[in-house]
C-alpha cells in the first residue's frame, strides 16, 4: 500500500520533467499572445481559466490571422473533443474521488496529465491523489510560464530557443517506453499511418486527432484478442 | 465587456465542459470489458497523433515535415532506449532538434 506522502513525492518527481516541457510551451504562448497585442491580464487569465495549450495557442494564431469569434469557438469545440476520450479513459482512475474533488480534477485533464495518469493507472490502479498532484503542478507551471512569456513578450523568439520542440520530444520520450506489447505497437503503427494519411489529404483539419484516436485502438483490440485465442 | 473577455469566458466553459462530461459520465460505472480494452489503447493512439500533428507542418496549403522535430525525436528514441532516464532524453532531443534547425538555416 502506497502512503500519501509517498504518492505526492512520486507524482512530483514523475511530473517535473513534463512540467518543464509545459513551461516551455507556456512561455511560447505568453510571447505569442503579446505579439497578438493581448494585454498581460488577458493573457494570464486565459491560462488561469482555460488551461489548455492546444486551444490557447490555436486561438492566438487565429486572433493574429483575424478570425471571427464564432470561428474561434467552433475550433475550440473541435480541439476539445479529445477531452471526451481522455475523460472516458481516465474515469476509472478518478472514480474513487468525491464528486466535488472529481470536478476539480476534471479541470486538470490535459494531454500530459492524461498520459501520466494512465501510466500510473496501468501500474497501480486508481489514484486520484496522484492525478491531482500532477495536474496541480502542470497548472502552476502553465500559469507561471504564461506570465513570464507575456512579461518578457517581444524579447525572445520561441522558435530560435527551441521552445516549440519541447512538446513533441517529451511525448516521444513518454511513448517509446510504453511500446512493450505487440498490440500496443500495432496501435501506435496504425495511428502513425492514419494520422500521416489524414494530414496529407486533409491538412489543418481539427478532426485528424480525433479520427486517429478513435480508429487506431480497434487494431490494438484485434491483436490482443487474437493473442488471447492462440 | 470586450470581445476578448467574452472569448476567454466561452473558451473556459467549452473546455471545462468537454473535460467534465468524459470524467463524470463514465466515472464509477462498470465498463464492459471490450470498452475497457478499447480505452486501454486510446492513450497510445492519441500520443502518436499528437506527435504526428507536431511533425507535419502545413503552410498555405502545402504540407512538409519538420526535420528538426524528426531528428530530435530519433535522438530522443535512442536516448530513452539506452539511458531509460527521462529528463536527459528530452534535453538531448531538443538540443539535437535545435542543431538541425541551425544547420538548415545556415
Amino acid at each position: 500500500m502506497l502512503t500519501k506522502p509517498h504518492t505526492v513525492k512520486t507524482a512530483l518527481l514523475e511530473a517535473f520533467p513534463l512540467a518543464l516541457a509545459i513551461a516551455a510551451y507556456g512561455l511560447s504562448y505568453g510571447v505569442l499572445a503579446t505579439q497578438a497585442h493581448w494585454s498581460l491580464w488577458s493573457t494570464i487569465m486565459m491560462s488561469v481559466l482555460v488551461f489548455s495549450g492546444s486551444v490557447q495557442l490555436m486561438i492566438i494564431a487565429m486572433v493574429i490571422s483575424g478570425a471571427t469569434l464564432p470561428g474561434m469557438i467552433i475550433t475550440a469545440v473541435l480541439l476539445n473533443l479529445r477531452n471526451l476520450l481522455y475523460g472516458a479513459s481516465l474515469a476509472d482512475n478518478l472514480a474513487p474521488a468525491s464528486r466535488k474533488y472529481r470536478w476539480l480534477l476534471a479541470f486538470g485533464v490535459s494531454d500530459e496529465s492524461f498520459v501520466l495518469g494512465n501510466i500510473r493507472y496501468q501500474k497501480y490502479g486508481a489514484d486520484p491523489l496522484y492525478f491531482g498532484v500532477v495536474a496541480g503542478l502542470f497548472y502552476s507551471a502553465w500559469v507561471i510560464a504564461s506570465y513570464i512569456g507575456a512579461y518578457i513578450g517581444d524579447l525572445i523568439d520561441p522558435v530560435r530557443w527551441g521552445l516549440d520542440l519541447a512538446f513533441p520530444i517529451t511525448f516521444v520520450a513518454l511513448l517509446i517506453p510504453s511500446l512493450t506489447d505487440k498490440s500496443i505497437i500495432a496501435t501506435a503503427v496504425t495511428a502513425l499511418g492514419i494520422a500521416s494519411i489524414l494530414h496529407y489529404i486533409m491538412p489543418t483539419n481539427e478532426f485528424n486527432l480525433i479520427i486517429t484516436g478513435v480508429i487506431s485502438p480497434f487494431v490494438g483490440m484485434y491483436i490482443a484478442r487474437r493473442q488471447q485465442h492462440v | 465587456m470586450s470581445e476578448q473577455w467574452i472569448l476567454i469566458l466561452v473558451l473556459c466553459i467549452v473546455t471545462f465542459l468537454s473535460r467534465l462530461i468524459g470524467v463524470e459520465m463514465m466515472a464509477g460505472r462498470i465498463l464492459h470489458p471490450t470498452l475497457r480494452l478499447y480505452f486501454n489503447y486510446v492513450p497510445i493512439a492519441m500520443m502518436v497523433a499528437l506527435i504526428v500533428d507536431q511533425i507535419v507542418i502545413t503552410d498555405q496549403g502545402s504540407t512538409s515535415i519538420s526535420l528538426p522535430i524528426v531528428g530530435g525525436a530519433v535522438a530522443a528514441t535512442l536516448m530513452i532506449k539506452v539511458t531509460r532516464s527521462f529528463l536527459p532524453t528530452v534535453i538531448i532531443g531538443v538540443l539535437v532538434g535545435l542543431g538541425i534547425r541551425y544547420l538548415l538555416s545556415s
